[in-house]
């Protein structure tokens, strides 16, 4: 006597089309057989139906404003960030040079060593051009700081 | 999309709507399906620099599962939390009226919400998420076999209690 089995798993696994041909074939053969397969297949397609005509769920009004835009400005703001960071980086890098070879001193606020030839030239050089009074006395201190 | 790997703003405005999906359809409301897509998004985020270029819905599936059973066993842990299996946590004993929807659909959306959680999160990525079998059975990380049978008993399950509820066909 051939035996067949309750109906099982197989069922949903076949409507949902997960079964390899051997298991689909015994699961056919069960079908042509069996009421109690079919009736089976048939509560199963049903319950299934069911879930799969269930409409899209929607959020509520408001919510995915409220609930991206602290992610967005974070994730903006990073974005932002990382631009200056990398500008940042390159001219850090161009400060560590220039105070290794001596081309910059980066003042303190307790101890300033201004340029004071090249910014008493640079003044001469528009006193010359804007001729005010305070300006005509500023060029005289070109020649009086010596020269380094 | 760079080099298939979507960026947070893609993920969340392309597949914000199937996340809230199915996120609601495992926590069975508005206010706690709300929760879980807000992890699930910062999930996200933290795990889309590991993403494989793939089945992004099947990943967010699994992510949002995750969450959704995180907060199951958290709210175990915690006695004063109703758990997802109590009754009074799943089928809320008077919903607000804008959360209520039409008949049917809420009559099958209190079925699922009366599954237990393994037959739950089976059939909701099966039928809602439309994941195949072994997507599920790595989500749920259990075998393919396990995964059939979840699914087949979950509907078996689910068709009962709308029989109950007068839905029969």
């Amino acid at each position: 006597m051939n035996e067949r089995p309750a109906p099982d798993d197989r069922l949903s696994a076949y409507l949902d089309g997960e079964l390899d041909l051997a298991e689909r074939q015994a699961v056919e053969s069960y079908l042509a057989e069996s009421a109690e397969w079919r009736v089976e297949l048939e509560e199963v397609a049903w319950a299934r139906d069911a879930l799969r005509s269930l409409p899209v769920r929607e959020a509520p009004p408001g919510f995915w404003d409220a609930a991206l835009a602290p992610q967005l400005t974070e994730a903006r703001a990073r974005r932002a960030r990382r631009v200056p960071r990398i500008a940042g980086l390159g001219a850090a890098a161009a400060a560590v040079a220039a105070v290794v070879t001596g081309a910059l001193v980066v003042p303190s606020p307790d101890r300033v060593t201004p340029k004071v030839p090249a910014v008493a030239d640079a003044h001469a050089v528009r006193a010359s051009v804007s001729d005010d009074p305070v300006s005509r006395l500023a060029t005289l201190s070109v020649v009086t700081p010596p020269r380094r | 999309m760079a080099g298939g790997v979507p960026t947070w703003e893609e993920v969340a405005r392309d597949h914000g709507r199937f996340l809230y999906n199915v996120a609601y359809r495992l926590a069975g409301n508005d206010s706690d399906a709300q929760d879980l897509v807000q992890e699930a998004l910062l999930r996200v985020r933290k795990g889309l620099e590991r993403y494989q270029p793939g089945s992004l819905e099947g990943w967010l599936a699994r992510i949002v599962t995750n969450v959704f059973l995180d907060e199951v066993r958290r709210r175990r842990r915690r006695p004063a939390d109703a758990l997802p299996d109590d009754p009074d946590w799943v089928l809320p004993p008077s919903p607000p009226a804008d959360e209520v929807q039409t008949g049917l659909s809420d009559d099958v959306q209190a079925a699922i919400n009366s599954l237990p959680n393994e037959f739950r999160t089976a059939v909701v990525l099966c039928d809602i998420a439309d994941r195949p079998y072994e997507e599920i059975a790595e989500a749920l990380g259990v075998p393919v076999g396990t995964v059939r049978s979840r699914i087949h008993r979950g509907r078996r399950l689910l068709r009962r209690a709308l029989v109950n509820t007068g839905e029969s066909a």
